[in-house]
């Protein structure tokens, strides 16, 4: 009964325009939280570090959901601006020992000035072409980050950094780190629910169903994708300082075009155009990765005759599979399918 | 004759009883450790990972057939696809230690140590590499240990050994990619070398894409500031587009020198023939897979006739081969140290601490190894071998080169 059930009507615009409507929703929202709260006690560490990577993740996804689902720029940088998140929440706590609290968002502001750099390519650009500049950002981000004076950001040697610290509380276990990574991304998608729902995020759809109309209607096209990328790119590098303090090792192989197109594949298996579709890819995503590489080794070891060689390469061929499954079934991702099922339920009996 | 037959039986009997209650107190008090073992089998070393982990797993039956039992211990490999990526090391390392709380981990490459350096401290458990160590993991009190020195050691101990064979300072030319920090790493490190080295001079560094097509001009401005000898350790594609600029120039006096991963067969069969690299050199500290090496290769051997090793004799044979009688020599002195029942990776990294093991104990596979909190490998100590091919033929150039101490870069 999560859902609105039909013959629910609403009395007043913000009564309707609110995001959790009934109270089985609050219900429903508050055992999620409370579910989340309690993964710690619930599961192993396995599952925990898993939980962790996909919460980070989660943050990134969300920002290129805004930048791409919301606004259409199409950006395949993420990763990059993740990285220059990373490097500059590593900066500023090795050599300057910031708090956490302070260098994670620094690392956003970085990443949101590097990432506004390639919004304003966007004004002229569109589609493929704005594609490969974004993927500009991937080499410019690399190469920068090794010709640079070691001094800056480590060149070839990385950044290591010791543990986010509270009140001399270390988040150094994969649990402790849980918490810290969870307040930090609920308040993120808090912020990106607030975003979209804005007069800014109307601006970015608007911009994104047709830049030239929207121009007509009054709307800065150009501040708008400009923007959308400094907004997204933001999000992209307070994951990046997540990242950071949960390996402790900033590496610019760590942020590769690679691990742009994964989040790319996130939001698309989720759904373009949702804050929660990109929270359910990279949960679907990373959930089947992980899935494939824990079942490996088990098989391996129940049928050592088949050879590992053979095991992990099926796992492997499994994963794309199942990607490709979802882009040929379900190519408007699964928060497609689930509002089509919840206005079939709410007007039901009649079809939809 | 009747009393005598009995006696004899009896005794028999007593010993037989004797023989079966050892036998079954062995086969009860058999130790099982299991070992975490990084592999990669889905990403950029998916096509190598069979060879390497068919390697490791033989050399592990062989050291349980024989050592282990003796000691009444079985080890047991468990593998964990990495995919060469750090973000799916570290997701899955807290279920290996909460799992299986290994007193040691086969490593694998960069990503692991990456995802893994800061965290191990803590967990108290090594991760034993079998390739040689980066810069950027040159700390101390290190738990991510190798048997090799770093690339650029290596390498420095090959120009070292290359300018004494000529009689004088020699200019090499260094040939890499900014595509990878490893492979920064590498040219870096034989720039902080050379710039302490009176025998050694950096004519010039050439950087360029991991698969390049044609590197004539820049070989030849290389060759025009006076590169007597190229040091290109990346990979394969590289030493094969050098190659072909130097026969482009009629420079095939000057050699070219390579690493394990990118040895002179690999090389000279992707150029279509070894033979084109004649008179070039591979440097590394592991055995030179050739029969020249005896130790290593009557052990290869064995294991091909006994254990059923179905990997050529290659530098990834040679590699997991010494990885895993790395590993194995540890356990066994820890066990031999504290027992079997107290085999933790604490006690392990103190017995790789505080014991030397030698070139023989690994069959000559690694050179000597005794480690300390200074770094991830042996600081001092350590030698390479170089390969070449002489007269068309694989052979081995130089054993034991001492690998020169170079300051942190």
């Amino acid at each position: 009964m999560a859902l609105q059930p039909s013959g629910v009507f609403f009395e007043n615009y913000s009564h309707d325009k609110a995001l959790i409507k009934t109270k089985y929703q609050w219900l429903s929202l508050a055992i999620f939280g409370i579910f989340l709260l309690l993964v710690p006690f619930l599961f192993g560490p396995r599952i925990i570090a898993v939980a962790n990577i996909m919460i980070i993740m989660a943050v990134v996804a969300v920002g290129l959901q805004i930048t791409t689902g919301y606004a259409g720029q199409i950006n395949l940088g993420q990763a990059a601006f993740m990285g220059v998140g990373a490097y500059t929440a590593g900066l500023v706590a090795t050599q300057f020992s910031l708090p956490f609290w302070i260098s994670i968002p620094l690392g956003g502001v970085a990443a949101a000035a590097f990432g506004y750099i390639f919004g304003l390519s966007a004004v002229r650009i569109k589609g493929f072409y704005l594609a490969l500049t974004t993927i500009a950002a991937q080499f410019i981000f690399h190469f920068a980050i090794l010709n640079l004076p070691t001094s800056w950001f480590g060149g070839s040697n990385g950044l290591t950094l010791e543990p986010a610290s509270l009140f001399g509380f270390e988040f150094k276990t994969d649990s402790s780190f849980y918490y810290l990574a969870l307040i930090i991304c609920t308040v993120m998608v808090i912020g990106a629910f607030g975003i979209v729902r804005s007069r800014y995020g109307r601006a970015f759809v608007a911009v994104r169903d047709d830049d030239v109309a929207s121009s007509m209607m009054g709307i800065n096209v150009v501040a708008t994708k400009a923007s959308a990328f400094l907004v997204g790119a933001f999000f992209a590098g307070i994951g990046g300082g997540l990242w950071a303090y949960y390996v402790r090792f900033v590496s610019v192989d760590q942020f590769t075009l690679f691990n742009s197109v994964w989040f790319v594949a996130m939001i698309i298996v989720g759904g373009s155009g949702s804050i929660v579709g990109a929270l359910i890819g990279v949960f679907l995503i990373r959930l089947i990765n992980e899935l494939v590489t824990s079942i490996g080794p088990v098989v391996s070891e129940a049928f050592p005759f088949i050879g590992g060689d053979i095991v992990f390469a099926a796992m492997n061929i499994i994963l794309g599979g199942v990607i490709c499954l979802f882009v040929i079934y379900e190519p408007k991702g699964l928060m497609y399918r689930w509002n089509i099922m919840k206005t079939s339920y709410r007007i039901w009996p009649f079809p939809h | 004759m009747k009393e005598k037959m009995n006696i004899r039986r009896l005794v028999i009997s007593a010993m037989a009883g004797v023989a079966l209650a050892a036998g079954s107190t062995a086969a009860k008090a058999e130790k099982t450790i299991t070992l975490a073992a990084f592999a990669d089998y889905t990403g950029p070393y998916a096509d190598i990972m069979p060879l390497l982990q068919g390697s490791r797993d033989k050399a592990v039956e062989w050291w349980n057939d024989t050592v282990g039992k003796e000691m009444g211990v079985s080890l047991k490999l468990k593998i964990y696809d990495t995919r060469y990526d750090t973000a799916q090391t570290a997701s899955l390392w807290p279920g290996i230690k909460s799992e299986l709380n290994p007193p040691a981990i086969f490593g694998l490459g960069g990503p692991d140590v990456a995802a893994l350096q800061q965290r191990l401290p803590d967990d108290k458990v090594p991760s034993l590499m079998g390739t040689a160590a980066y810069g950027f993991a040159w700390k101390e009190n290190p738990w991510i240990l190798n048997p090799r020195a770093t690339y650029a050691h290596e390498a420095s101990a090959f120009l070292q050994w290359y300018a004494k064979q000529k009689g004088g300072a020699v200019k090499v030319g260094l040939v890499g990619s900014e595509a990878s920090p490893a492979y920064v790493d590498m040219i870096k490190g034989v720039e902080a070398f050379a710039e302490k080295s009176s025998d050694i001079e950096v004519a010039g560094v050439l950087l360029t894409t991991v698969q390049p097509a044609d590197l004539t001009s820049q070989v030849r401005r290389l060759v025009k500031k006076g590169a007597e000898v190229m040091v290109i350790q990346t990979n394969t594609s590289m030493v094969v587009a050098v190659k072909r600029a130097l026969q482009a120039l009629g420079r095939s006096d000057i050699p070219v020198m390579t690493s394990s991963h990118n040895g002179l067969p690999a090389s000279g069969r992707a150029l279509g023939d070894v033979k084109q690299m004649e008179g070039d050199f591979e440097a590394y500290g592991m055995a030179i897979p050739s029969p020249e090496s005896v130790d290593a290769y009557n052990f290869y051997t064995m294991l091909k006739d006994k254990y059923g090793l179905n990997v050529p004799w290659n530098v990834l044979s040679v590699q997991g081969i010494a990885q895993t009688l790395f590993t194995v020599k540890a356990l066994e002195k820890t066990i031999k140290r504290v027992g079997a029942d107290n085999v933790t990776g604490e006690e392990v990294r103190k017995t790789l601490m505080t014991e030397k093991i030698t070139s023989e104990e690994m069959n000559g596979f690694y050179s000597s190894l005794s480690f300390n909190e200074g770094g991830p490998f042996p600081t001092e100590g350590m030698s390479i071998n170089i390969g070449t091919i002489k007269d068309g033929k694989y052979a081995v150039a130089a054993t034991g080169i001492p690998v020169p101490a170079i300051e942190k870069w």
